[in-house]
């Protein structure tokens, strides 16, 4: 891969749910301000791995992660790490949307909020507008933002909480199959919007779809068995990939 | 290779395949018989290649649908995407051959010389190492063995030596009987349909390369 | 199987249904018809209390025979005496009665009378010296001839008036004099001996006192207890151990509470006895349990996508908790906390052991003065042998319906707002 900086880098990432591993050594570093598609087949660990990445597993008892996860060089699974400043950095928008029950605009403003990121009720209006235009939905919400937020339908709720995750500026977006439960032209607008987004943040995206990971991403990596068997430039992984189970896998001969 | 999960998909690019080969097969057949009907004036044989070719015009036409079929409905992925997109070059190159052989076979009743003597040896030979060629290609494109199509494209080089000789060999003949000039010029195109024949091979032999090894063969094509 | 065996089958399948359906709807119909009967009896033994009779006596106000005049204060007025122009009216009701029977007259109305009179008087001073027609409350046996409640055939020496009482009543009734009106006093009186002045004030003012301290107690504690021991406690042995005990301390029949505050409330921290505070801290620790185990139930049943949703933005575990999760877990909460305020309004086994049955004549004005309950006063009430008291038993049963309903009610209202704000 060409010399480009490196955003998130993770050396001998082990991890256990209780006595059963789920990550075996992976090594991976993924670029700044590109699109990395995670793909494999279902129980290989992808989820399991961005979840490492904003420390989410935290949440999970019996789940211990081992080994070295670094942003910008910054080493984030040590004790002493705030992990609420480290998820202000890194934000995560899950397989099914989830909005709070608040109001469209409480929904967005929560998370500044809470960060103490708006000074005054502007700059909060100003933050909540950015987001929702970033995120490619002020259009059709700007006239009802004190609706709950759940009265949206499923695409549009999806980029609500992409949006909401935009709010507090993070650096890293992980996706995790965002586009799973959505039909075929939220799926295309949110594709859209990945292609946007990543001219400002670095996106990770777990996905079961390959065509989806062949059209948004520009580096792809292929988990087996908790194990990442191949990482490379998007196009060489889809048009003659290095690894025999990568193709396999992709042409649909095992899953 | 292990099959695809969907059996229906992995009928599919098996029945490209061996339309693919089918076409071959004919092509092979066209070039040898044409060879023939020169040799021998078969004026039977003529007519029959001349009719045959519009089955590999068909042939051509099938495999450009079920390409464009397979492309719209199961957006195949790595090998089988270089499958599909190397089934429809080859059976671009095999139309061509197909097409050359038709060529030759139209010249024979213009070619009144004997082409049994010595004198024209050459030809024979020429026609037996291109023969040979497509006949290897097409092996290496059924048995999927890049080797034997490296081998083929390699050797494009003694095809050129041959070809150059006979083409010599011919404008000397022109030079000597000018009585014979219609028959000669006709058989100057002939050598060149053939040389042409052989580059065809050669390239179908890159597409094989490409479609095993995922990357075009390294390197200019040997020239003679 | 062949078809047959399959329609048998079927038949059967079908007719079992029917046969369930048909327990059903008559477990229901015999249910709603116990209620029915229920409240029919409770109606119909109760309304006639929310009516008082009384009887419209001339009454002379001579300022020498009470003792003022036109420039006395109201003081002095409240301190005169009424009595005599009271006898006076009364035995011009029958003015040739023997002197035994004068006695029978004095007894026709409430011994409230007196004050009803100062009342009257003090609100139209204007009457002084002049002849004025009052109304005064009819004694509680004459009232409940007048309800109709008493039969009138049962002879003289079993009954508590006589039949020259009931003469005079005939008589005033035929001219109009016994006039029945809305019994506001019974609503806002405390206790009394005499039936016809007893109001439900004082118990009601207890009840309302001791939900108050109940609920301002269990409320929070309850909510904050269970959002710890579902969101924050760890997953240990302790916490195992706490679940189970507030899972069988719903259980625990409510005496035991009583005996609980009796014995640490009263004789150890000696809180004053009989007092809505007390009261108010047993049913506390009672409907305890009734809150934590709904409440934890509502938050078990919200989605872990919105608590994760709160986290991966950044949010604290609290944050998460008391922002996202609590707001929906609400409905549920208010729910059960409102069935269990609903019990503790219901409850008396426990207030009677720390007291709250004692006769309370002055309507409480603060958790720590003595009163009663509802319960407890319907319970002191069907003890006593008066007539007049019985209705009023069934009548302080269907306030108590009243407010219960009321309690529900606000209920489904606070339910249906937060559900709408969510949903």
């Amino acid at each position: 891969m060409k010399n480009e900086k490196i955003k998130i880098s993770t050396k001998n990432l082990n991890v256990f749910y209780g006595a059963k591993q789920a990550l075996f050594d992976v090594n991976l570093e993924l670029e700044e301000k590109k699109v990395t598609a995670l793909i494999g087949p279902s129980g290989c660990g992808k989820s399991t791995y961005i979840r490492c990445l904003n420390r989410m597993n935290d949440v999970i008892d019996i789940c211990k992660v081992e080994g070295s996860i670094k942003i910008d060089g910054q080493e984030i699974n040590k004790k002493d790490v705030d992990v609420n400043l480290l998820r202000e950095k890194v934000g995560m928008v899950f397989q099914k949307p989830n909005p709070f029950p608040k109001s469209i605009y409480d929904n967005i403003a929560y998370g500044p909020r809470i960060h103490g990121l708006a000074d005054n009720k502007d700059d909060l209006d100003k933050i909540v507008e950015s987001s929702l235009k970033k995120a490619a939905l002020w259009e059709e919400v700007k006239d009802r933002l004190n609706q709950p937020g759940t009265g949206l339908s499923g695409g549009q709720q999806q980029r609500l909480c992409i949006a909401r995750t935009i709010s507090i500026n993070p650096e890293v977006i992980l996706m995790d199959e965002p586009c799973s439960a959505l039909d075929p032209i939220a799926t295309a607008k949110i594709e859209e919007l990945i292609d946007e987004l990543k001219k400002t943040y670095t996106i990770v995206i777990v996905t079961h779809s390959m065509s989806q990971a062949a059209r948004v991403s520009q580096n792809t990596g292929f988990f087996h068995l908790g194990k990442i068997l191949e990482f490379n430039l998007t196009e060489k992984i889809f048009k003659n990939p290095d690894n025999k189970l990568t193709q396999d896998y992709i042409t649909g001969r095992f899953g | 290779m292990s099959e695809h999960i969907v059996s229906s998909y992995e009928g599919q690019l098996k029945t490209l395949h061996s339309t693919v080969l089918k076409m071959g097969a004919l092509c092979e057949n066209q070039f040898s018989n044409s060879i023939i009907a020169l040799v021998k004036k078969d004026e039977e044989l003529v007519d029959k290649v001349i009719g045959k070719d519009e089955r590999i015009d068909e042939l051509e036409k099938k495999i450009d649908d079920q390409v464009v079929n397979l492309i719209t409905l199961r957006q195949p992925m790595a090998i089988d995407l270089r499958e599909t997109v190397s089934a429809m070059r080859i059976a671009a190159e095999l139309e061509r051959i197909g097409d050359l052989a038709k060529n030759i076979a139209k010249r024979v009743k213009h070619v009144k010389v004997d082409l049994n003597n010595g004198n024209f040896s050459l030809i024979k030979s020429a026609s037996d190492l291109v023969q040979g060629n497509l006949k290897k290609t097409l092996d290496s494109y059924s048995k999927n063995d890049e080797k034997l199509a490296l081998s083929v494209w390699s050797s494009d080089k003694e095809v050129d030596v041959i070809i150059n000789k006979l083409l010599e060999d011919l404008l000397n003949h022109m030079k000597n009987e000018k009585k014979n000039i219609e028959s000669l010029t006709h058989l100057l195109f002939i050598a060149k349909n053939i040389e042409r024949i052989g580059d065809h091979s050669t390239n179908i032999c890159e597409y094989v390369h490409f479609l095993i090894k995922g990357e075009d063969i390294k390197g200019d094509r040997p020239k003679g | 199987m062949n078809s047959k065996e399959k329609e048998i089958l079927l038949k059967k399948r079908y007719s079992a249904e029917k046969r369930f359906r048909f327990f059903g709807i008559s477990s229901i119909i015999l249910a709603l018809s116990f209620l029915c009967i229920l409240l029919v009896n409770i109606f119909t033994n109760g309304l006639s209390a929310f009516s008082r009779t009384e009887i419209l006596l001339k009454i002379n106000f001579n300022e020498k025979k009470i003792g003022i005049n036109s420039s006395s204060t109201d003081k002095e007025i409240r301190q005169a005496n009424f009595d005599e122009i009271l006898q006076e009216a009364l035995l011009s009701l029958a003015p040739n009665a023997p002197e035994l029977k004068q006695a029978e007259l004095i007894d026709l109305v409430s011994i409230e009378a007196t004050s009803e009179i100062k009342k009257f008087f003090l609100k139209n001073k204007s009457v002084l010296n002049k002849t004025a027609e009052v109304a005064l409350t009819l004694s509680d046996d004459l009232d409940q001839v007048h309800k109709g409640n008493f039969p009138r055939n049962i002879p003289e020496d079993r009954r508590r008036f006589s039949d020259f009482q009931l003469k005079i009543y005939d008589e005033q009734n035929a001219k109009n004099k016994i006039i029945s009106e809305f019994n506001w006093p019974f609503i806002f009186n405390a206790d009394s001996r005499e039936p016809e002045i007893a109001g439900v004030g004082a118990s009601l003012m207890g009840s309302f006192f001791t939900l108050i301290v109940c609920l301002l107690l269990s409320f929070p504690l309850g909510i904050l207890a269970a959002i710890y021991l579902e969101e924050f406690a760890p997953k240990n042995k302790i916490t195992e151990i706490i679940e189970v005990n507030v899972n069988n301390l719903a259980a625990v029949p409510s005496i035991v509470f009583g005996l609980l505050g009796l014995g640490i409330f009263l004789n150890y921290f000696y809180l004053p006895r009989s007092t809505p505070l007390v009261g108010g801290l047993v049913l506390a620790l009672m409907t305890l349990p009734r809150i934590i185990i709904p409440c934890r139930a509502a938050l078990k049943a919200v989605p872990p996508s919105i608590r994760e949703g709160a986290l991966a933005l950044g949010a604290s575990k609290v944050q998460t908790v008391m922002h996202n999760v609590v707001p929906l877990a609400m409905p549920g909460t208010l729910s059960g906390t409102i069935i269990g305020l609903s019990q503790a309004l219901g409850e008396t086994a426990p207030l009677l052991l720390i007291g709250m049955v004692a006769f309370i004549n002055v309507v409480p004005s603060s958790p720590f003065d003595p009163s009663a309950v509802l319960p407890v006063q319907v319970y002191l009430w069907s003890e006593s042998a008066e007539r007049g008291f019985v209705e009023k038993t069934s009548a302080t049963i269907i306030i108590l319906i009243f407010f219960l309903a009321f309690m529900n009610s606000f209920a489904i209202y606070l339910r249906n707002k937060f559900e709408k704000k969510w949903s």
